[in-house]
């Protein structure tokens, strides 16, 4: 009898290079979505704080026309602005150059105004949810590379039983063994990923309902200041 | 500059991340590895019957013995007789030396009663050796069938690990075999006994102990027990778990 070796190193190294194959890409898998759960991590809830600080200040009865010069001196100095901070910029530069020109109609300036904030909410958005489709397909599919490399490997493994004269449980196992390994390297690629994609997901939702909302009050304001004059 | 840095803290916490899964999947499962040990589930094949090479005599004292002595009687009554007779057609012939003779016949009658006596303890001391003979004989015997036990057991084991049941064995099906032995634990031949009715079945108990042999740990046995019981050994096959 034979004993054998079932270290997991002997036998991701003994399986077929298909197999091999699969279990790369799956550990792949695993490390980009964990470099991409981090980050988004960092980066939504960077956006969420953010967002409150801004509003905090902006209703704090700060002058909006110093709040956009400070904004734009950061913004020049290329320091990073947050998505809430572009959208104010975007709509209050646009309102500001409107006025400025003093023959625009009213109306034309609120539409050009939301306009532009609504160009930027686009672009926030699409910041919102990158990398949010990799950890869903993740998600999605490597259970399924796993279960492919699973199903190969096994096959290979009845296919030796078929081979030898004396069919006994230790002819197969550690073909089985081996091949399952890329059944729990799919899952333990895929939950993570799995959960991290609901939970931003939903997220980013709510940051980006939040911006438009704030649009929407600015919007507002702006509409008030304009119909004023 | 600060999504940069960003990207950098999760490439940074996913590799340290997955060398840790690593390393700890790489201790846990070290450790087993050295004692992981594979035990197939064989069929069990029941070593039913291990007909001794030569049946055990056994002399009951109890009915050889007074069948013996019965016989003796009678053997030395007739000596009598005929000495007797002897006497009394020399009483007849020699009257004037009867006294003689009925004196003689006397010391002979007492004699012969001597020698009856004689031969009488005789016997109970041979009978009573016999039994101890006996009672040694089967303290031995037990000790041979308790070594027996043990290499058959081994035996049994090793078939029952190399028979390949047929797919159409049923329970209840059964063949014998007889195996013949050399010391050396080599299988010499192999006779169906009793065949199982299922010339597959047969070709299978046959293919088993081929592939069983050689024997290896009948080296070790006593020479006087393999020559006792291992010469030739009757095997029974028959497949006791099948759920058919």
């Amino acid at each position: 009898m034979v004993v054998e070796n079932l270290s997991i190193v002997s036998l991701v190294l003994n399986a077929s290079v298909l197999v091999q194959a699969v279990m790369g890409i799956l550990f792949l898998a695993s490390v980009i979505s964990w470099v991409m759960i981090v980050q988004r991590g960092f980066y939504l809830s960077a956006a969420q704080r953010d967002f409150k600080t801004f509003e905090e200040t902006f209703w704090s009865g700060i002058d909006l026309n110093s709040l956009y010069r400070e904004i734009s001196e950061s913004h020049q100095e290329n320091q990073s602005t947050t998505g809430i901070e572009n959208i104010f910029r975007a709509g209050f530069r646009e309102f500001h150059r409107l006025t400025q020109a003093n023959k625009t109609p009213a109306d034309a300036i609120m539409e050009s105004t939301d306009r532009a904030m609504r160009i930027a909410l686009s672009r926030e958005e699409e910041n919102l949810s990158t990398h949010l489709p990799f950890l869903a397909s993740v998600a999605s599919v490597s259970p399924y590379i796993g279960l492919f490399g699973t199903v190969w490997g096994i096959m290979n493994s009845f296919r030796g039983l078929a081979m030898v004269q004396q069919a006994t449980l230790a002819t197969v196992a550690p073909g089985i063994s081996e091949a399952l390994i890329a059944t729990a390297m799919g899952l333990f690629a895929a939950i993570p990923a799995v959960i991290a994609y609901n939970r931003y997901a939903a997220l980013a939702e709510r940051i980006y309902g939040s911006y438009e909302t704030f649009a929407d009050e600015f919007s507002s304001i702006l509409y008030r200041q304009v119909h004023a004059r | 500059m600060g999504r940069l840095y960003t990207y950098l803290i999760g490439a940074v916490v996913s590799v340290l991340l997955h060398l840790a899964v690593i390393t700890a999947l790489w201790v846990q499962w070290e450790s087993p590895a050295d004692d992981v040990f594979i035990q197939p589930n064989y069929v069990a094949a029941e070593l039913v019957q291990l007909a001794p090479k030569a049946p055990p005599k056994q002399p009951p004292k109890a009915s050889r013995s007074p069948a013996d002595i019965t016989r003796e009687k009678r053997r030395q009554k007739e000596a009598a007789q005929r000495s007797i007779e002897k006497l009394k057609k020399e009483k007849d012939l020699a009257r004037k030396k009867e006294r003689e003779k009925v004196e003689l016949a006397k010391r002979a009658a007492e004699q012969l009663r001597q020698q009856e006596a004689d031969e009488k303890q005789r016997r109970e001391q041979k009978a009573f050796d016999d039994l101890l003979a006996q009672e040694a004989a089967a303290q031995d015997e037990q000790d041979n069938e308790r070594a027996a036990n043990s290499y058959r057991q081994i035996i049994q084991k090793r078939l029952s690990e190399n028979w390949s049941r047929p797919p159409r064995a049923r329970r209840g099906m059964s063949a014998q075999v007889r195996i013949r032995l050399v010391p050396t634990g080599r299988v010499v031949g192999v006779l169906i006994v009793k065949s199982s009715g299922d010339p597959a079945f047969d070709q299978s108990v046959e293919q088993a102990v081929y592939k069983a042999a050689p024997f290896i740990e009948l080296q070790a046995m006593d020479s006087r027990l393999f020559e006792l019981k291992f010469r030739s050994v009757d095997v029974a096959f028959s497949p006791e778990d099948l759920r058919l």
